[in-house]
């Protein structure tokens, strides 16, 4: 399977590259590579028997297209602008009567196939990667945060579990849900049974040496980057909107960022962390977060010998064919390399489902 | 109070505030966005920036404000309570997406409330984003509308507390009364909650001209345009939910808050050495 890392490299491309551009025929392409991911990682998953994430209820192939369907219709039907009547409503009809444009309907699919490409982005990661590899992901700086997320998850099944040995008890006492009243039997004895339960888990953890972390006091100088972090973004972000450019705005809100993620992350350097299943790297990973850099690059940063021009579209007042630029389309198909690695690689020792892979210990 | 610590809690303030108002602006893009004249005159690559930039801003801000409560004497007794409260809130939030409710009805607010109220409000923070960040793991919600559900639902814990000086107020402390006040606050916070998340998705929807997005428009035209909106298409769902903590709170709030208050002195006891041990001890040294 690829490296979570690599998922959110290739996640982190796919939205870079919907957010960046309303060319309706890249949004379309990168749609079309999510439909393609989406299906190699399910069939992948099936066949080969790996650890997925939790199953979602609706089909978000189904939710994507019913979207897109909708937002260019109703977009057509409501904006009554553009060169290009396909048809007109009489007038009587309160909102929707008027002209039905070309213009407006390309306008809504383009709002509608980035909205969906978003969902359906991360409809795949969250097939693709399991929990504790999302759990895995919290940096070492959040290692309080990190228990609790680790208790609560293991004690999720649990939970469900002594929920439904409560109902079966108070069914034979003769209790029956016909209300909002008639839950308080049951919610009163999972809160109490929790509550005990945390008594008794932060005894066992006091026992076995964990106290009191680092309070936040030994990390003074590094809270006071964080504020002016904080300080930097808010200025950067207002003067995006009283700039003529934002290029000002943009390096400020990058400069707070910065001294943001550097402080954390040498908190998290003085945070012991032991990890007993590492996960697997290999050049195959490494080979997805190339790709998805280059496409970083190509739809955000200003490339020398690429028309970025051909980013931005609008159909409006008379549509037009957006222009394209096959450099772009070539290298957007890299999208699909993660896909093509799960089709054709063969699952490792850590991704099988058996043995499952231990938690991390924080 | 020594010097060191009335600076640290300078920079807790500091940072409270920052992330609380750089949170609430990016909440509120869509609707203060538009107000400000583009001098490119090409507002549409902005517009393609708007989300990423609330997402990105939300998400720092979250995880800025996550890191300053975390460190706040968090030791093992509130770990293993806060872990197994959002379980059981998680629990509730898996049931209601195997069956859901009407409208936007969920059943995690009343102990998030409740919880903020009992224990303060960085306790209500974690537990409110922390009960969205664990269901959402396990009922493979992540997206970019995660931040702004962490942080508003941690908003809703953290500003429970501001129910006290009312309690206190109305002399209620104890009585039903308070539980009164509890459930309005929870219902108030039902339609807020929508109306915060809605505008995520707003600029991107189309309707009527009247209700939606645009850009050039004054800053009271967007507003007005938007509460049309709100009325028109989520009241009614936000009403499910609203209703739905009200008598959530209104019905558990009592037995709740007696057993959260029980646990509480359980919880809240420190370990310490009794001064003759003390003495000894450093005699020995």
């Amino acid at each position: 399977m690829v490296n979570t890392w690599s998922w959110i490299f290739w996640l982190g491309a796919v939205l870079i590259g919907l957010w960046s551009t309303r060319n309706p025929v890249y949004l379309g392409l990168i749609f079309f590579i999510l439909i393609i991911v989406w299906h190699l990682v399910k069939t992948g998953i099936e066949k080969e028997n790996f650890e997925a994430g939790p199953p979602v209820p609706i089909s978000p192939l189904k939710i994507s297209l019913l979207i897109i369907l909708f937002s260019a219709v109703f977009n057509g039907l409501i904006s009554q602008y553009g060169k290009t009547v396909i048809f007109t409503l009489p007038a009587w009809i309160t909102y929707l009567g008027g002209p039905f444009t070309l213009e407006g309907l390309v306008f809504g699919t383009i709002n509608g196939l980035i909205l969906s490409g978003i969902l359906l982005a991360f409809f795949v990661v969250n097939l693709a990667l399991p929990v504790h590899s999302l759990v895995r992901l919290i940096p070492p700086a959040f290692d309080n945060l990190a228990v609790i997320i680790s208790i609560a998850i293991t004690f999720m099944p649990n939970t469900i579990r002594q929920l439904d040995q409560i109902r079966e008890s108070q069914a034979i006492r003769g209790h029956r849900v016909r209300g909002l009243r008639d839950w308080i039997p049951l919610v009163m004895p999972l809160l109490v049974g929790g509550l005990e339960k945390a008594i008794g888990l932060a005894e066992a953890m006091t026992a076995r040496g964990f106290t009191h972390s680092e309070p936040n006091g030994s990390n003074k100088n590094l809270r006071i980057s964080q504020v002016f972090g904080l300080a930097l973004i808010f200025s950067g972000w207002l003067l995006q909107f009283i700039s003529s450019s934002g290029t000002f705005g943009k390096g400020m809100i990058g400069l707070g960022l910065g001294l943001i993620i550097f402080s954390l992350w040498i908190i998290g350097r003085r945070t012991p962390r032991s990890i007993y299943r590492p996960e697997k790297w290999n050049g195959y990973d490494f080979g997805v977060i190339l790709i998805s850099i280059i496409v970083i690059s190509v739809y955000w940063l200003p490339l020398l010998h690429l028309d970025r021009r051909s980013l931005f579209y609008n159909p409006y007042p008379a549509m037009t064919f957006p222009a394209v630029d096959p450099m772009v389309i070539f290298i957007t198909l890299g999208l699909l390399a993660p896909g093509i690695l799960i089709r054709f690689q063969g699952g490792s020792e850590y991704s099988s489902v058996e043995p499952k892979p231990e938690d991390d210990h924080f | 109070m020594y010097p060191d610590k009335k600076s640290n809690n300078l920079i807790s303030i500091l940072i409270y505030c920052l992330t609380t108002l750089i949170g609430l602006l990016a909440f509120t893009y869509p609707l203060i966005f538009p107000a400000f004249n583009q001098p490119d005159n090409n507002p549409i690559p902005r517009l393609a920036e708007m989300p990423l930039m609330m997402t990105l801003l939300l998400g720092i801000c979250l995880i800025v404000l996550l890191y300053e409560v975390q460190g706040q004497s968090v030791d093992a007794k509130l770990i293993a309570l806060l872990g197994l409260l959002v379980s059981i809130n998680a629990a509730l939030r898996f049931l209601e997406v195997a069956i859901p409710g009407p409208g936007g009805f969920s059943p995690i607010f009343f102990l998030i409330v409740l919880t903020g109220y009992v224990f303060g409000g960085r306790f209500g923070f974690l537990m409110g984003s922390m009960t969205i960040l664990i269901s959402a793991l396990l009922t493979g919600g992540i997206g970019p509308w995660l931040p702004g559900q962490m942080f508003a639902a941690g908003w809703v814990g953290m500003s429970a507390p501001l129910c006290r000086p009312v309690v206190r107020i109305i002399g209620g402390e104890g009585r039903f009364r308070e539980v009164i006040v509890l459930a309005v606050f929870g219902g108030v916070w039902g339609f807020l909650y929508g109306a915060l998340l809605n505008l995520w998705s707003w600029p991107y929807i189309t309707g009527p001209a009247n209700q939606y997005w645009e850009q050039g428009i004054s800053w009271l035209d967007t507003l007005n345009r938007y509460s049309i909106y709100y009325l028109v298409t989520s009241l009614l769902w936000d009403l499910a939910r609203a209703a739905g903590n009200f008598l959530f709170i209104l019905l558990f709030g009592e037995p709740v808050l007696r057993a959260l208050r029980r646990f509480r002195s359980k919880f809240s006891f420190q370990y310490e050495i009794p001064q003759a041990d003390l003495a000894a001890e450093n005699s020995q040294g």
